[in-house]
């Protein structure tokens, strides 16, 4: 008993060094964001002692971080409640509705799943030039519905097929119609899926870059992530506002993490148990 | 689709009665229902897959097809004119992506260091190491940063005097030119690609966890078993299936989600050390103006994944059933 005690314990320190060196990059980052120029070319290390938070609202104000925000916010939410939308519809559908071609449609479905950005992005683009959708906010929020709806619509379904069959019937015998049910029982049965996937999908299109950088070419149109990737040119000779304006663009993600882990790990982990 | 075949129903008199056609389908035919609405009841399930369905047909199976046909066309001059397999020849004969190729095979190499760590990281946590709450917690956070957030950061980390080599020089090693060596900058961007990452596979292996039978590992416990003979025989065999959704998940993650990595730590450099296909794809479609040839670039990225999942399947599947 006693040297599984100490075993356990062995495994802890090495545990406790990898946590540190998890976190320690980013404590660096912000404890390198709040230094003057003068502080960081002296001394990088050391805690600060009085914070120069001068530094975000510099980065916030120069170099159109805020209008970078700005377009995130607007594509990710509507793309998100388009994603929910659709995905909770088809996820219905293929789920408790029994009609012709529901199982080749899941499974289109699932191939769809597989297929990866970078391998359609070419012809995607020459479609989104095409029809003129290219550096417009639609077209953006297209390509990301269209990219993650595989991924919404294999965990609505997989969420909407353990509610029992007796309970859609019995909403039908008073009375509803398929719509609704949908709106009825299964957008209030489905929210704690909606909310992970909801997340999920949040996450995927506010830490994209590819899809941004390749649609979106006109400086104002520019997502924050694609914002970030242009700071180091802008500042490379003052890092601690290159932390700061990293730091700006991290923060939402961040928040989310703090508050709604336990969604996020619930979506990841729905994909690998009922695949 | 048989979506075409039916018409709404307009005739008003039909509509009024309630008549035989619900005797068809007692479950749907309800006391009232007009058949306009048992019509509208049968179209249903198509009106509610319809948009989804539209989307992903015109945005990712046209442009699939689009694109393999397209990588058989010219560049330039030659721009829509039947080329045959010019752009295939041409891939292979090009430098920077035989060395995209060859770093795809480096991933597959340390592919299983990538499966390996969350593995172990989620066997201790599953054991209740002392502080495994907290440990769970921390190990996931930078899974959900941006990578161009991570690169950023790791610019900074991995600088020549930054944070990493001071900490080398301190027990007398370093400094080591993290992302200026052409032989170790591939390596970096993995690692830190791993790092950013392995909280993910971590979260899917402890849901395969509570899965696992508690009464194998007490007998084996019991038994005597050492750890890595537990790990071997026991946690092993009863998670083939996580483990091989790890395994294809985190492959096809190497493969397609270190661009912005790449984007924002070393731009395929130095000397090009660091191209991987989809970053090939990116400089000759965005820089190099050549739609094609980057078109036959991601078929054969296309092709790499199909072959390195099933691969993958079929060489689990195998030693899943010996046990």
């Amino acid at each position: 008993m006693r040297g599984r005690h100490l075993g356990r314990w062995a495994a802890a320190v090495p545990m406790a060094l990898l946590a540190l060196a998890t976190v320690y990059p980013l404590l660096f980052t912000a404890n390198v964001a709040v230094k003057t120029r003068r502080d960081y070319i002296l001394d990088r290390f050391s805690p600060v002692s009085s914070p120069h938070l001068e530094n975000f609202s510099a980065a916030w104000n120069s170099v159109g971080m805020a209008r970078y925000f700005a377009n995130s916010v607007i594509v990710v939410t509507v793309s998100v409640v388009l994603l929910l939308l659709l995905g909770s519809m088809a996820g219905f559908a293929l789920s408790q509705l029994r009609f012709r071609g529901s199982s080749a449609l899941f499974l289109g479905c699932l191939a769809a799943l597989f297929i990866p950005f970078q391998v359609i992005m070419v012809p995607l683009a020459r479609v989104m030039a095409d029809t003129g959708l290219i550096d417009t906010y639609p077209g953006l929020i297209l390509a990301y519905v269209a990219q993650f709806l595989p991924f919404t619509i294999f965990l609505m379904t997989s969420h909407y097929r353990t509610i029992p069959v007796e309970i859609v019937q019995a909403a039908r015998i008073d009375g509803n119609s398929t719509y609704g049910v949908y709106r009825r029982i299964m957008i209030p049965l489905g929210a704690p899926a909606l909310l992970s996937v909801g997340i999920l999908d949040a996450l995927f299109c506010w830490n994209d870059v590819l899809i941004a950088l390749l649609l979106m070419p006109s400086p104002e149109h520019r997502t924050l992530m694609v914002g970030v990737t242009s700071l180091r040119g802008q500042y490379s000779d003052n890092i601690p506002q290159f932390a700061s304006g990293v730091l700006i663009a991290a923060l939402p993600v961040l928040l989310i993490y703090l508050f709604l882990q336990r969604q996020i790990a619930d979506g990841v982990t729905a994909g690998s148990t009922k695949g | 689709m048989p979506i075409g075949g039916s018409s709404p129903a307009v005739g008003s008199a039909e509509a009024e009665r309630a008549t035989g056609t619900e005797i068809e389908r007692p479950v749907r035919g309800l006391p009232g229902k007009t058949s306009r609405g048992v019509r509208a009841e049968r179209l249903a399930p198509f009106v509610l897959v319809a948009p989804a369905v539209l989307i992903i047909v015109a945005l990712r199976l046209w442009p699939l097809l689009l694109g393999v046909n397209f990588s058989f066309t010219g560049d330039g001059e030659r721009n829509g004119t039947a080329v045959g397999f010019d752009n295939y020849a041409e891939l292979l004969g090009d430098p920077l992506f035989r060395t995209a190729l060859g770093n795809v095979g480096w991933l597959v190499v340390l592919l299983p260091v990538a499966v390996a760590i969350p593995g172990l990281l989620a066997t201790f946590i599953y054991l209740r190491v002392p502080g495994h709450r907290v440990f769970r917690g921390v190990y996931f956070f930078p899974a959900v940063l941006s990578p161009v957030i991570v690169g950023a950061i790791f610019n900074l980390m991995l600088g020549y005097d930054g944070p990493l080599n001071t900490a080398l020089a301190a027990i007398g090693l370093g400094p080591v030119d993290w992302l200026g060596d052409a032989d170790i900058a591939m390596f970096t961007v993995t690692g830190v690609h791993i790092w950013a990452t392995f909280g993910m596979a971590l979260v899917v292996f402890l849901a395969g966890f509570s899965t696992l039978d508690t009464a194998l590992l007490d007998a084996a416990r019991m038994d005597g078993a050492s750890l890595p003979r537990i790990i071997w025989h026991v946690i092993i065999p009863s998670l083939s299936r996580t483990l091989q959704f790890v395994f294809v998940t985190t492959m096809i993650g190497m493969l397609t989600s270190m661009f912005g990595l790449l984007y924002v730590m070393t731009s395929g450099g130095p000397e090009g050390s660091t191209y991987l296909p989809e970053f090939y794809v990116w400089i000759q479609q965005g820089q190099m103006n050549r739609p094609a040839l980057a078109s036959a670039a991601s078929t054969v990225l296309f092709l790499i994944m199909l072959v390195v999942g099933i691969l993958q399947v079929s060489v689990l599947r195998r030693a899943g059933s010996e046990d």
